[in-house]
């Protein structure tokens, strides 16, 4: 089965005063139709930026400087800003972490999904309302053509995020991207958020990227998972997988960090010491090496790529010198 | 007993806001333009009188209204006087008026805005409401109404003095002008000073850090001086840099008027009000002054815009 | 039995606002109402609830930060909720507080020696010559190097200046502090460091905590006995394990159950809880749970359920719980 989406090798920098800083360093992802990738990292893993700059939304001073990104048979990065809006929206939907400041506050909710519709479908203002009305029951929001008049202040956390939904699905999007889109919202509301984009996954048949830093969230969404270190990914394996046979050390540590209702309380979790590197500060070698209780000579001097661990399913892969290839024994 | 290995900072150089900001300001070219035009100034002002070549009062009566030459690169005034040393005194004495001016008003404007801010209250609406007097009365109209006002008093309270002391200062009308018209600017320029420093104070005031003082135990008056308005400094430099420029404006205005710096003493303003009569004829005498007075002001903007930008950073935590 | 540290009795905090376009309608937020329990020294307790709960009121009045509408918290025989800032002042000592957000819990203008110089210096806990040697005490505490004391905090990270702030708390010498979401803000890696160290220091200088947090699992692993907040009321008390292993309110079992969990079993069977939180400004009546509760009867709409002791030690607040085994009602799904 070809990938709907193909990422190799990309590499983004942060143009600073000093000279320009490599945030993310060669990063192969790829997700096929229908699938949910779930991308992992804790902030500065560079998640954002990579799916950021696959629809030419990187901030100022932040570029993708190196590889390439397939999506349906078209390179993104070397596509004219023109070209790139077409496809956001119509073919990549993006739905962001705070609703309360994606949402244009002076607008009815109604008219921002609206806009979205004619934009990308061409529909007419009305047919647009209509639809518009259609995508809010969707998302389940109760009393939706009352809603459509309402401003965003007027909603909770939660429904303008499923707002924001709406609005990214408005295009029939072929792969949606979520950006940490239930940081900001309280636990059962969260809970409900992740059940809808499961729901509408499996009906509308996209594909769906969620980038979060909770592994526990997206263990119930996700069919795959990538998690990423200082801009590159570590590991990347079917969800199951990484929760039974975690390899690599950062994964394993920080699988071992996260408290769970099940743990002996008081008890002193396992941390991983040190820090991230800085962009700009990468040492030699694997990035995650000072602080790997592993590590050994090479991990000081080379990069490790990702390859298959063995024993393991061939799509369960991992960066590192040490534990890909002893597998889960390591 | 600690949680794991110490943590030691990885950096060897520590870099304060101030000098990211210098080095941000650095950058943006017009901002250093206008810094080097306020440099001249200061130089000027400080040491022109001494590099003129000629003495800005004395008068060659052969050599009147000559248009710029080698010899007097601004030209000649109708007294004979040269306009280039004329114009460098005038710097002089609009730099004092600007510096002054400035200094009193923001004295009075922190402390007022500051009081208001943290206090509230009645105290709160009372400086409120006086500020939007202030603001609300026509600025030449005030500074006129307190300088008539207060000439005669001043004058005679001046007398009283130099009655009983002999000492010579107080015959000195120059002082009086002086003081006056320091004095009416002044009074005119802190409301907005005091409306920027109340609303900084506002909202630095529910800051978690500020209610982290105040969980410490600390006074309001320790909160006052070393958490709220040390973080409030920033919009109130670049106030202050474009505050100026309007001071040597609005001294250059009064001058023009009649009020405030009077002949001999070059002022930009009088040497501007004395050559819009005869510039058809004459064109350097105004354009010398004014040309300059525009320059300068334009140059205060650029550096306050440039401080603006160098102090709030986008995209910084 | 000992007297606890601090006793809490009927805590209820207002705030007025105003609403409309141009704040011509006045309003209220009830964020507290009607708290009471008592906290026992050396233990930490964990309030835990979603948005508009009031836990984080609840850490702010009873350190008087926030002044409560009615009313009283004693601490050592006083009623410390009724104190004007002048007589405040000497038990502020006692009680600190760190606070959720690193990025702006510190002065940006001053350096981090001097932030925990202040309070030692004012409140006279040591002399200027010892400052040196207690500052480099006060860092090691928290992990950090003495080198940080003439840093800036712009120049340390998030879990960095988190470690500063607790740090500050300690500076005081302190018996309790709230720590209000201390490591919500932070990595998911640097959460665990954190909270390690908190239980460390707990242990080293016998602390007494109230954890505010949103995360179940993290409120499980630190803390003795548990509060569960639902709009400003307290639905349920009680020990930790007890809490966890057998949850009587509706919301906190519903709320249990919405914890992610990396079971993947469990994560995509779960009990779903409805709706979303009323807002503050007009609570439900009786009951503020009942528009959501899946056992709601009439009473749950017209009387306020007391806050009942079931078993020992163990007390919620709802008309269908009677005993940690049977409830008035059917059988609750679990």
């Amino acid at each position: 089965m070809t990938a709907l989406l193909d990422i190799n090798g990309l590499t983004i920098d942060i143009d600073r005063d000093s000279g320009p800083a490599r945030v993310v360093d060669g990063i192969d992802l790829s997700i096929l139709e229908g699938e949910s990738l779930g991308i992992v990292g804790e902030s500065g893993c560079g998640k954002s930026l990579t799916m950021l700059s696959l629809v030419g939304l990187l901030p100022n001073r932040i570029r993708a400087t190196g590889g390439t990104a397939h999506f349906a048979g078209r390179e993104l990065l070397r596509l004219s800003p023109a070209e790139l809006r077409k496809i956001r929206g119509a073919q990549i939907g993006f739905i962001f972490q705070d609703p309360m400041t994606s949402l244009n506050p002076v607008m009815r909710i109604g008219d921002q999904i609206a806009e979205a519709l004619i934009y990308q479908t061409g529909l007419d203002k009305p047919a647009a309302m209509a639809k518009a009305g259609d995508l809010l029951e969707l998302v389940g929001i109760p009393s939706p053509r009352e809603r459509l008049m309402a401003y965003p202040h007027e909603l909770s956390g939660g429904m303008r995020q499923r707002v924001m939904i709406a609005i990214g699905l408005a295009g029939s999007p072929r792969l949606l991207i979520a950006d940490e889109p239930t940081t900001a919202l309280d636990v059962t509301i969260q809970a409900q958020i992740v059940d809808l984009v499961r729901d509408l996954k499996d009906r509308l048949g996209m594909s769906v990227v969620w980038i979060t830093h909770d592994l526990a969230l997206i263990a119930g969404l996700a069919d795959r998972i990538a998690v990423l270190y200082a801009g590159t990914v570590v590991e990347d394996a079917p969800v199951d997988l990484i929760f039974e046979r975690p390899t690599h050390p950062y994964t394993r540590g920080l699988l071992a960090s996260l408290p769970t209702l099940t743990d002996r309380p008081m008890s002193r979790l396992p941390s991983i010491g040190g820090t991230p590197p800085e962009p700009g500060r990468r040492p030699a070698g694997c990035p995650f090496a000072p602080r790997c209780t592993l590590a050994v000579a090479a991990c000081q001097t080379e990069v490790p790529r990702l390859r298959p661990v063995a024993g393991s399913d061939p799509r369960h892969r991992a960066a590192c010198f040490v534990t890909a290839k002893e597998g889960a024994a390591a | 007993m600690t949680a794991g290995p110490v943590i030691t900072p990885t950096d060897d150089r520590p870099t304060s806001l101030w000098k990211d900001a210098w080095r941000r300001l650095r950058r943006n070219r017009l901002a250093v333009a206008g810094l080097a035009i306020l440099m001249l100034l200061i130089f000027v002002a400080a040491f022109g009188p001494w590099l003129t070549p000629y003495d800005f009062l004395s008068q060659n009566l052969d050599a009147r209204n000559l248009p710029p030459s080698l010899a007097h690169p601004f030209g000649t005034d109708d007294l004979g006087r040269d306009v280039l040393s004329r114009v460098i005194y005038g710097a002089r004495t609009a730099f004092l008026v600007a510096v002054l001016v400035t200094a009193v008003a923001l004295f009075i404007g922190v402390v007022l805005g500051a009081i208001a801010g943290f206090y509230g209250g009645r105290f709160d609406k009372a400086l409120m409401w006086v500020t939007d007097m202030t603001m609300s009365v026509p600025q030449l109209l005030l500074v006129v109404v307190i300088n008539a006002s207060l000439k005669q008093p001043i004058t005679l309270w001046m007398e009283a003095r130099y009655m009983e002391t002999m000492n010579p200062i107080y015959r000195n009308s120059a002082i009086i002008d002086f003081v006056l018209v320091f004095g009416s600017m002044a009074l005119i320029s802190w409301p907005p000073y005091a409306r920027l420093v109340r609303a900084q104070v506002l909202s630095i005031r529910n800051r978690p850090y500020v209610t982290a003082a105040r969980a410490l135990g600390l006074t309001n008056r320790i909160i006052l001086m070393r958490y709220i308005l040390p973080n409030a400094v920033g919009p109130l430099i670049v106030a202050v840099s474009a505050g100026l420029g309007t001071a040597m404006v609005l001294e250059s205005a009064f001058s023009f008027l009649g009020i405030g710096v009077n002949p001999p003493t070059p002022s930009w303003g009088n040497m501007i009000s004395d050559g819009l009569r005869v510039w058809t004829n004459y064109p350097h005498l105004l354009l010398a002054p004014a040309a300059v007075l525009a320059i300068v002001t334009v140059a205060f903007n650029f550096l306050g815009d440039g401080l603006n930008d160098a102090l709030n950073p986008k995209g910084q935590k | 039995m000992t007297a606890p540290l601090l006793s809490v009795r009927g805590l209820r905090k207002e705030f007025p606002v105003r609403l409309g376009a141009f704040g011509d309608r006045a309003a209220t937020v009830h964020a507290l109402d009607d708290l009471s329990l008592d906290i026992v020294e050396g233990e930490t307790l964990s309030l835990v609830g979603e948005s508009g709960c009031g836990k984080s009121t609840t850490g702010y009045c009873l350190l008087n930060i926030q002044r409560p509408s009615a009313g009283s918290v004693v601490y050592k025989g006083t009623d410390i909720a009724r104190l004007d800032d002048e007589a405040m002042r000497p038990f502020r000592r006692d009680l600190q507080i760190v606070f959720q957000d690193p990025y702006s819990t510190l002065n940006p203008r001053m350096t981090i020696g001097e932030a925990l110089s202040e309070p030692i210096l004012f409140h006279g806990l040591a002399p200027k010559a010892a400052l040196p040697e207690r500052l480099r005490q006060l860092l090691a505490d928290v992990g950090l190097s003495e080198r940080f004391a003439s840093r800036y905090p712009h120049e340390l990270s998030g879990g960095q200046r988190q470690r500063v702030a607790i740090a500050r708390a300690l500076a005081c010498q302190p018996r309790f502090i709230v720590c209000d979401e201390a490591i919500s803000a932070l990595d998911v890696s640097v959460q665990a460091q954190i909270l390690n160290l908190l239980l460390d220091l707990q242990q080293k200088y016998r602390l007494t905590y109230l954890f505010i947090a949103h995360d179940l699992a993290v409120v499980r692993h630190i803390s003795d006995r548990v509060g569960v907040m639902y709009l400003g009321r307290l639905a349920e008390l009680a020990p930790a394990e007890a809490l966890f292993a057998r949850p009587l309110h509706p919301y906190t079992r519903a709320l249990l159950s919405a914890v992610p969990t990396t079971d993947r079993r469990t994560a995509t069977t779960r009990q779903r809880l409805q709706g979303e939180v009323p807002s503050p400004l007009a609570p439900p009546s009786g009951c503020r749970f009942h528009t959501r509760c899946p056992q709601a009867r009439d009473i749950c709409r017209t009387a306020v359920p007391a806050l009942r002791e079931v078993a020992p030690g163990h007390a919620t607040a709802c008309h269908a719980v009677t005993s940690p085994t049977a409830t008035n009602w059917e059988e609750t799904p679990a």
